[in-house]
């Protein structure tokens, strides 16, 4: 059974264009886009938050800038700079990304001034601290989402939508245990359609980032017509991210990580089986 | 009146009559129009045991609400029982016949008797000229789109049949736009029975909107969903439909030598990623559509349109042909003939089956390229061995003793994508109004592509309800009338806006819905007149007794007596597949 209404779906979402090739006309559309639907927020890079924040003046939707993205290797003064510039400009929410080098490093200092610099700069913004959760293990997670607490953001988030792999439960899952009830989850990236944006909210998500979600509502408004192909139970290993594990993309120790997971897995026999 | 132009006219060949056929504004908003409303009118005028190339027998061009407005708009349905199959049928084609149709001012045309000599229909400015076609009779669909474009208006599209259509072939196509295709059914041969060669349509009058800034913005959001959506905005562009071929065989299910195994070894030599490297000479579009699936190819010898993922499977893996040149230039040839790619290919598979099984002594033979286009033509003109491919598949294997080698339903030959692989396919092809079809409820969408939710394509569970979802919104969709492909990007909710912004009046979900199931329900009363029952919503015994040994479909078969019970019980119908009084009731049948 799914309880969730259209609206407040709708005020779970961050509706995101964050493409390097997105022009003012898209922009627009994705500001309208909210403002019909009633989108929480819109998130847009840095060099859009006045457009959109124009676009949207006394509309309810917020305009949430990144910061940092989608690297997040930069200095701490830099995207302190650009925090600050984009609450200026408009921003109510800044979503920035940390600096992953250093906390598969275990320089945990730097990792928590470098979201205490954003954190300062954007007052009174509220923060989302990106982790990009393909490229670190699941001990790696738990330390960023604790710095995150440390350093008095308001949200950790899973992903900018350019790593290796977006959101999946497991990690949701692991970061909602590790901040607690209270602090906020935010889910992104390869968020296409409702099921998947269910599945998250299941495992504790708050938010979602995702660009298709004038689809994601549509999906809610087919699910009464055959909820039974949504509530359709899922093949685990679809919505594991060791399945999706690449070696091209993520570094080598967190790509045997992820598969090390897999040969462990309790739902390997099952699934095996179940392929033949 | 806002979205519809208000004026469909009955045109009796045999007589030369025309007359206006009232439509009352509550069967518009109940049936909307092209398939859903061309159906009900149909419906109403013939019996479901009419036969097909019977004068009576009532041949419609219809267009939809949203016919000539928003994107993807330009297409038309032609709706009548089909000489193939003999289920209610309604073939969709792209192009921009449909919104010239409308531009004319007609939201469709119902064509009934049959003409002295042939003749062509010029529609224009809210008149019907029926003008003779003596001359036309004869030549290929080009050369009958040119004469006619020279007759009338260099600005005119038209719709016509070649030889196959003239020689009645029952999987005879209409093509339209030089090369888009009312494919399936063999509405081709119905206008050949009507002496019909030809409807050619100028456009003019633009379609009032009743909601015109609301419009706008919808567009709006239109172009970005689809922009935004990697089927619509990425894949079909670059690669076209075709790009579906390293994705279906990557499956196992890409059905090769007639469906007797699921992974063709030499796809990769006729993907869309191929053509793209070899064959392609431009993209090119329907009307108002920004994704523009077509492909403009050339061969060394010759340049023409396609082939789509149905036809470079249904003359490549489906026969063992790797050729991607004779591919394209069998399609060239269905396109010039009017013949239909996909029962073509099907029945030619089924011809080489017979023959390896020695039930059949001719020289149809795995891989033989060679003589491709030459069966293709012979089809057409029916002379020779094409003079038994003319029959179908079907009918063809029932010939020679062995009709579990046609793989059809109800007639009707099986698309590109073997129903081991996606249990919900299965069941669609078993349950499709049509017959044998995959855009009756396109379930790769779900269990291969996920959208709008993906689901295990193995398990049976959950699948009876989405297929009718499915169906249902096919229906919408075109009774509305647009291109299949927004559904990648937009759900039921847009589609009630867009009508809402064009028409003035607010569909719910709810009600949209309850639309799609009216005609569905609709054409399987029809259906169930003409003398079809459970026993037809079927499949080949190959898919329930014989499994693929390799490929990601291996070791599997179709399970449909699981979901055909729940499939109905969804319906709202009986055991037997036949509507219960209360859902006639309900859905106000």
């Amino acid at each position: 059974m799914i309880d969730l209404d259209r609206e407040t779906l709708a005020q779970m979402i961050d509706h995101t264009e964050l493409s390097a090739h997105s022009g003012e006309k898209k922009i627009a559309n994705l500001c309208s886009e909210a403002h019909t639907f009633g989108f929480y927020a819109v998130c847009v890079n840095g060099g859009y938050t006045r457009f959109a924040a124009e676009k949207l003046q006394g509309s309810g939707v917020v305009v949430c800038s990144v910061v940092g993205f989608p690297l997040g290797a930069g200095t701490s003064t830099a995207k302190a700079f650009e925090a600050r510039e984009a609450v200026q400009n408009g921003a109510a929410e800044i979503d920035m990304v940390i600096n992953v080098g250093a906390l598969r490093d275990r320089r945990l200092g730097v990792v928590r001034d470098d979201i205490g610099a954003v954190v300062e700069s954007s007052r009174p913004a509220l923060v989302k601290v990106i982790l990009e959760t393909c490229f670190l293990t699941d001990e790696e997670i738990v330390a960023g989402c604790e710095l995150a607490v440390q350093a008095g953001a308001g949200f950790v988030k899973t992903s900018t939508g350019f790593g290796a792999f977006g959101a999946f439960p497991d990690h949701v899952r692991l970061m909602r245990r590790t901040v607690g009830p209270a602090f906020g989850v935010k889910a992104s990236g390869g968020i296409r359609n409702f099921k998947d944006a269910w599945r998250l909210i299941q495992a504790g998500a708050t938010r979602l980032g995702v660009s298709a979600s004038v689809a994601i509502l549509e999906g809610l408004s087919l699910y009464p017509f055959a909820p039974a192909a949504w509530l359709e139970e899922e093949i685990p290993c679809h919505v594991c991210p060791s399945r999706f594990a690449s070696l091209d993309k993520q570094p080598k120790a967190v790509y045997a990580y992820y598969k090390k997971k897999c040969l462990a897995c309790p739902h390997r026999e099952q699934f095996n089986k179940f392929y033949e | 009146m806002n979205g519809w132009m208000g004026r469909i006219v009955r045109i009796d060949l045999g007589s030369g009559r025309q007359e206006d056929i009232p439509v009352d504004p509550e069967t518009r908003r109940r049936f909307l129009g092209g398939r859903g409303l061309g159906v009900r009118l149909y419906a109403d005028m013939c019996p479901a045991t009419i036969p097909p190339f019977a004068p009576e027998n009532a041949l419609l061009f219809m267009t939809g609400p949203l016919t000539g407005t928003v994107m993807t708009s330009g297409r038309y349905q032609v709706v009548s029982r089909s000489p193939l199959t003999g289920t209610i049928c309604d073939s969709s084609s792209g192009g921009s016949f449909g919104a010239a149709l409308k531009g004319a001012g007609f939201d469709g045309l119902v064509i009934t008797g049959r003409a002295e000599r042939p003749v062509f229909l010029f529609v224009y400015d809210g008149t019907v000229e029926v003008r003779d076609a003596s001359e036309l009779w004869g030549l290929d669909t080009h050369a009958t789109q040119t004469s006619i474009q020279e007759q009338t208006s260099a600005k005119a599209s038209v719709a016509c049949i070649g030889p196959a259509g003239e020689n009645r072939v029952p999987f005879a196509s209409i093509l339209n736009d030089r090369d888009r295709a009312a494919g399936r059914g063999g509405m081709g041969a119905l206008m050949g029975a009507k002496n019909l060669k030809a409807v050619a349509a100028l456009g003019g009058k633009a379609v009032a909107i009743a909601d015109a800034d609301g419009y706008k913005t919808m567009s709006a959001r239109l172009e970005r969903a689809v922009d935004k959506n990697a089927v619509t905005g990425k894949s079909l562009q670059v690669l076209g439909t075709a790009v579906l071929v390293n994705v279906i065989n990557a499956h196992g299910m890409f059905p090769t030598e007639n469906f007797r195994r699921g992974v063709f070894n030499d796809a990769e030599g006729i993907s869309g990623e191929k053509i793209a490297e070899s064959l392609l000479l431009r993209q090119s579009a329907c009307y108002k559509c920004p994704i523009g699936c077509g492909r403009t190819t050339r061969t060394r010898n010759r340049q023409g349109e396609g082939p789509e993922y149905e036809t470079v499977w249904a003359f490549g893996a489906n026969l063992g042909i790797s050729d991607l040149e004779v591919i394209a230039e069998a399609n060239y040839a269905c396109n010039e003939l009017g013949l239909d790619t996909i029962t073509m290919g099907g029945t030619i598979g089924c011809a080489m089956e017979l023959c390896e099984a020695g039930a059949w002594d001719a020289r149809f033979r795995w891989g033989d390229a060679d003589r491709l286009d030459g069966w293709v033509r012979d089809t057409a003109h029916v002379r020779g061995l094409g003079a038994e491919l003319a029959l179908g598949s079907k009918r063809l294997a029932e010939k020679y003793g062995q009709p579990e080698l046609a793989m059809q339903v109800k007639g009707m030959e099986l698309p590109a994508y073997d129903p081991r692989g996606a249990q919900g396919m299965a069941l669609a092809y078993a349950t499709s109004s049509r017959g044998g079809c995959h855009m009756r409820g396109y379930m790769i969408m779900p269990e291969i592509l996920g959208h709008p939710v993906f689901l295990d394509r193995f398990s049976t569970g959950g699948k009876p309800e989405i297929v009718a979802l499915f169906q249902d919104i096919a229906a919408v969709v075109d009774s509305s009338v647009l291109c299949r492909f927004l559904q990648f990007a937009v759900g039921v909710s847009t589609l009630g806006e867009m009508l809402r912004t064009v028409t003035g009046l607010d569909f719910s979900d709810a009600e949209l819905m309850t639309v799609g199931r009216r005609i569905t329900t609709l054409e399987r009363l029809f259906n169930n007149r003409a003398g079809f029952t459970r026993a037809d919503d079927t499949l080949p015994p190959r898919f329930f007794n014989e499994e693929f040994q390799n490929g990601s479909s291996r070791h599997r078969r179709v399970r449909l007596e699981e979901m055909l019970d729940a499939y109905y019980a969804v319906r709202g119908w009986d055991r037997e597949g036949a509507p219960l009084p209360a859902t006639l009731a309900e859905l106000g049948l």
